[in-house]
């Protein structure tokens, strides 16, 4: 097993990695029992979303605190009542689902999600005049139904996102998932946040600000997956790895059914290509770490 | 459409073709690009879009006390819970 502070990339949780491996045996104990509980909690309508119907299996203890799962048509989230925001949304996409969701645009309305308690959930107020927009993690460019559509614009399913990043690069990345789906008819997303360091920024008292952002894809076509990672914050650079490196630095199983073989080796993910390519001289690079903020 | 008043909530969205317009209480964000083609649907995503931008320029010229530059609410930092 590699390290994350292996020297090909850049690992985002130094600190809580070098705590994991203190605490293996305790870790494997709690993703046992956690992926017994949220199996248990888990309505059926929520397995289509996620690889085998396997939900994405939180590790690191500190994040697995006051969690609940939603299942909505679209996606599933599993959103935290300490950041108030997701900390993974989950979709399958297929050619067809794309093909609907581009026939479909409309308008629509941000919204606080009802089925949370108010004191974990998010509020639009929390995001006034926060300079931050309310990144979607699985994106309404996804969503086929109206319905769906509506489901994705709740809070639940938001980040505070820089707008840099939000819509430029990741509208970019977000574009790359749906043309793989279209290319090879069926793939399966995991979209979150990644809460690096050992300080945070907060919107208005409550809303965390997550550092990285990461989109990890399993393609069962090809039978290969990796994940694109990006700051939280203006700039063009972002990062691919395996989903062994990542699952090691976000502290949760992404696919917990994808045998380790596959999560060992990274998938070729193409350049993102933000609107069409549009975009003047800044073009999206590929890099091996980002430099610290 | 001519539901979207600028500037006065922060719940709406808008699809003009590939481009997204928010509406929020400091600022209306848009991005995305658009197709104007010269045909019926370049002329309806054009009018959409005239629509939300001569909204955005008649509020800010009627506002007698635009700043210079629109204030932030500051944000704190706290110790990372997840870490």
């Amino acid at each position: 097993m590699k390290e994350c502070d292996d020297a090909r990339f850049f690992c985002f949780f130094n600190a809580l990695n070098m705590k994991l491996t203190k605490l293996h045996s305790l870790v494997g104990l709690t993703a046992l029992l956690l992926a017994t509980g949220c199996t248990a909690k888990q309505p059926s309508s929520c397995t289509n979303h996620f690889w085998e119907g396997q939900a994405p299996v939180i590790t690191n203890p500190n994040l697995a605190k006051k969690t609940a799962m939603l299942c909505f048509e679209g996606y599933a989230v599993m959103h935290s009542g300490i950041s108030r925001t997701p900390l993974w949304s989950a979709e399958h996409l297929t050619a067809q689902r794309i093909e609907d969701a581009q026939q479909l645009k409309r308008v629509n309305s941000f919204h606080a999600e009802e089925q949370l308690p108010t004191a974990d959930r998010a509020e639009l107020v929390d995001y006034v005049r926060s300079g931050f927009d309310r990144g979607h993690m699985a994106p309404n460019g996804d969503m086929p139904t109206s319905n769906a559509q509506y489901e994705s614009f709740s809070l639940a399913n938001m980040i505070p996102q820089h707008p840099k990043n939000n819509q430029i690069l990741w509208e970019g990345i977000e574009e790359t998932a749906r043309n793989m789906a279209r290319e090879d008819k069926d793939i399966y997303v995991v979209t979150g946040p990644i809460f690096e360091g050992s300080n945070l920024e907060r919107l208005n008292g409550r809303v965390l600000v997550p550092t990285f952002v990461f989109k990890a894809i399993y393609d069962p076509v090809r039978k290969q997956a990796a994940a694109y990672v990006t700051p939280n914050a203006p700039g063009m650079a972002y990062q691919t790895l395996s989903i062994a490196e990542l699952e090691k630095c976000v502290g949760m199983n992404v696919f917990p059914k994808l045998p380790a073989e596959i999560k060992a080796v990274k998938m070729n993910l193409p350049a993102p290509r933000p609107h069409g390519g549009r975009g003047g001289k800044n073009k999206p690079v590929e890099v091996d770490s980002f430099e610290r903020q | 459409m001519s539901s979207f008043t600028p500037y006065q909530n922060e719940e709406q969205s808008l699809a003009i073709d590939d481009m997204t317009v928010e509406n929020r209480l400091d600022r209306i964000t848009v991005y995305g690009s658009v197709e104007l083609t010269r045909d019926q649907s370049g002329l309806q995503h054009a009018r959409a879009l005239k629509e939300v931008i001569d909204a955005v320029v008649a509020v800010l010229e009627q506002d007698k006390n635009l700043p210079a530059q629109v204030e932030l609410k500051p944000t704190d930092q706290v110790k990372n819970p997840f870490a």
